[in-house]
């Protein structure tokens, strides 16, 4: 097992014995039991491992969606463990982007629209924000397609603009669960291939959890759960960052 | 895309479920503004006549159950006239009878000399003559209804009238009724040497409240009425429709509240997800709090307009009848739109507060993990 506790000076993420029980009324259970990692500016890492290891909960305790039990949490040198909701919540929109597996897109709005959702909080003026949202829809190359609404978008589509979503705040971390998992391999490869060129093009720090190995073969780091804990790293020697 | 926009898509999204709740809050707000003008109207008409003939107030019979129930014996007027400050006291006794097609016509009985001294202006005619028994002054809309004119002779209570005059009054119950001597009247309603109100004119230099107060002092069994709001002190029918007004904004607000709140909780549950993301993506629990408020306040307001205008158009249907529009004028006062604005307001934030309340109160994660 590694155990990166030590603190490097471009660590974007630094995780020191991080606990998350989920308590349920009758059963406690440990979701996160003791987690330490530690994340470079511009990495791109995968987790991966079993249905119900702690995936999903990593994710949430590390961007602020979810409270954690213990341990601390530093996002760009911040314990965001300390920090209260307002204060965690106007972070997640400054510096943080999400992509969910199932797209999570507000259906009565445009496309165009639900990428502009994040800066509605952010006080951007609605000509810029609309001109940044297309400007995020032409990256994820879906321009075309900016009035359309999710209903009428295909998966592939739809997870594209939930990227577009993810990349108009300007953010340093993307938060990915399962980002391919409801997609085909081929439409999946893309989409992984959208994300890397963006990690590339802005060093962009990405986690993403999948269940797909060639998706994580593609990320510079492997980050193996098991019951909570982190059960291995693997790093990509080709995939190297920078 | 503008905040507002997004509440408004949101609203537009379940349109049969909005388009219901709608309905359901402009029917209690068509109540509430047809109910306010119809009482509003109501009250300014009697206002208008507690100061009928240049009146300054009026005096009536403490606790009368209703105005035309009121009953003074005409013995007491002189005891009125006499109180210090009173220049003039007027009796007059309501008779309600049917007239031609109103079943509410109103012969109101008056001595003579007072209608000739202070009564309303003539269009046709003269006023009562003195002694006279059988004749009898129109309001001008009394005698266009009844269809009769200076010179016709007019079946009351198998009374038969001579109509002698014709007068113009900014009382309705007078315009669209008709004066005949007090005997008469008191003869035909069986009410003999009974008044229902007297009319009081004020000596100059007096104050009307001091004046009002020492006639109720100093008379024995009468109650002084100065604005149509004392009404409510004799007349139960003012006291109903105030309760009714009230019992109805009431029940607007517990139902369409329960109603608004049925709706946003069935939408917030359906949107759980949503919020979820909306909160991960930086929306604060207040702005989504926001956002739900807003919806429903959207909503309501949407109802509060068309149950206003469902409203006048109900009371323009209720003023279609004749004996309703002898007896009120509908008083469109801002004040009944403004209790309906704000019924609506109430009904939203009554509604809305506990659904989104309740949806902020999620974590992020709990609003995206929820299925
Ligand atoms: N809100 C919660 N309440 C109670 N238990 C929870 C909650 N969220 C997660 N858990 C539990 O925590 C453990 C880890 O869940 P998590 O969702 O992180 O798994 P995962 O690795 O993402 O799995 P999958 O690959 O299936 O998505 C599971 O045992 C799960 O039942
Ligand atoms: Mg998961």
């Amino acid at each position: 097992m590694t155990n990166n506790a030590s603190a490097t000076t471009d660590s974007i993420i630094q995780v020191d014995g991080l606990v998350k029980n989920y308590d349920t009324g009758a059963v406690q259970v440990q979701a996160l039991r003791g987690v330490s990692l530690s994340v470079r500016r511009g990495e791109m890492v995968a987790v991966m491992g079993p249905s119900g290891c702690g995936k999903t909960t990593l994710l949430n305790c590390l961007s602020g969606i979810d409270d954690v039990t213990s341990g601390r949490v530093l996002i760009e040198g911040t314990d965001i463990s300390t920090l209260d909701d307002n204060t965690k919540t106007s972070y997640r929109a400054r510096r943080m982007g999400f992509i969910f597996q199932f797209y999570n897109l507000l259906p009565v709005l445009t496309a165009v629209e639900n990428v502009e959702l994040p800066l509605l909080v952010s006080g951007t003026s609605p000509k810029e924000s609309r001109q940044r949202a297309i400007e995020a829809l032409r990256r994820v190359g879906l321009e075309e397609w900016a009035q359309h609404k999710p209903g009428q978008l295909s998966g592939g589509q739809r997870q594209r603009v939930t990227i577009a979503r993810a990349l108009v705040n300007r953010p340093a971390i993307v938060w990915a669960d399962e980002p391919t998992g409801d997609l085909d391999s081929a439409t999946a490869n893309d989409i992984m291939g959208l994300m890397q060129q963006l990690n590339r093009e802005q060093t962009l720090t990405f986690v993403i959890v999948t269940h797909d190995p060639s998706i994580a073969a593609r990320c510079h780091r492997i980050i193996h759960m098991q019951d909570g804990r982190i059960e291995r790293e693997v790093v990509n020697q080709e995939a190297r960052v920078g | 895309m503008g905040f507002a926009q997004l509440v408004l898509r949101n609203l537009l999204r379940a349109r049969v479920r909005s388009g219901l709740t709608l309905v359901g809050i402009s029917l209690g707000i068509t109540t509430i503004v047809a109910l306010g003008v119809i009482t509003a109207g109501f009250k300014s008409t009697a206002g208008a006549f507690v100061q009928s003939g240049g009146a300054d107030f009026m005096v009536a019979q403490e606790g009368a159950a209703d105005m035309s129930f009121s009953t003074i014996p005409e013995t007491v007027v002189p005891q009125i006239a006499a109180v210090s400050g009173v220049a003039a006291a007027r009796g007059a006794l309501f008779h309600f009878t049917r007239a031609g097609s109103n079943p509410l016509f109103l012969l109101l009985g008056v001595t003579p000399g007072d209608l000739a001294a202070d009564g309303p202006p003539l269009v046709e005619g003269r006023y009562l003559a003195d002694g006279a028994t059988d004749e009898i002054v129109l309001g001008a809309q009394g005698a266009t209804d009844l269809n009769v004119r200076v010179g016709d002779a007019l079946t009351i209570d198998d009374r038969v009238f001579h109509v002698v005059g014709v007068v113009q009054s900014d009382v309705l119950w007078e315009q669209s009724g008709a004066l005949a001597p007090l005997v008469t009247v008191q003869e035909i309603a069986n009410r003999r040497e009974a008044v229902s109100v007297v009319h009081i004119t004020l000596a100059s230099g007096t104050k009307r409240d001091e004046v009002a107060r020492r006639i109720e002092d100093e008379v024995p069994g009468v109650v002084s009425i100065v604005t149509a709001d004392d009404i409510g002190k004799i007349d139960s029918g003012f006291q109903l429709l105030d309760a009714a007004n009230v019992a109805i904004s009431g029940l607007a607000i517990v139902i369409g509240g329960i109603g608004v709140m049925n709706t946003m909780v069935m939408s917030i549950f359906e949107r759980t997800r949503e919020i979820g993301v909306l909160r991960a993506v930086g929306w604060s629990g207040w702005r989504v709090l926001r956002m739900i408020l807003l919806e429903a306040l959207m909503l309501c307001f949407a109802a509060a307009v068309a149950g206003s205008f469902l409203g006048l158009l109900a009371v323009q249907a209720v003023m279609r009848i004749p004996s309703v529009r002898g007896f009120l004028e509908p008083s469109y006062e801002p004040n009944v739109f403004v209790q309906a604005f704000i019924v609506a307001i109430v009904v939203a934030l009554v509604g809305a507060v506990y659904p989104a309340i309740r949806a902020t109160r999620l974590t992020p994660m709990e609003a995206l993990r929820y299925e």
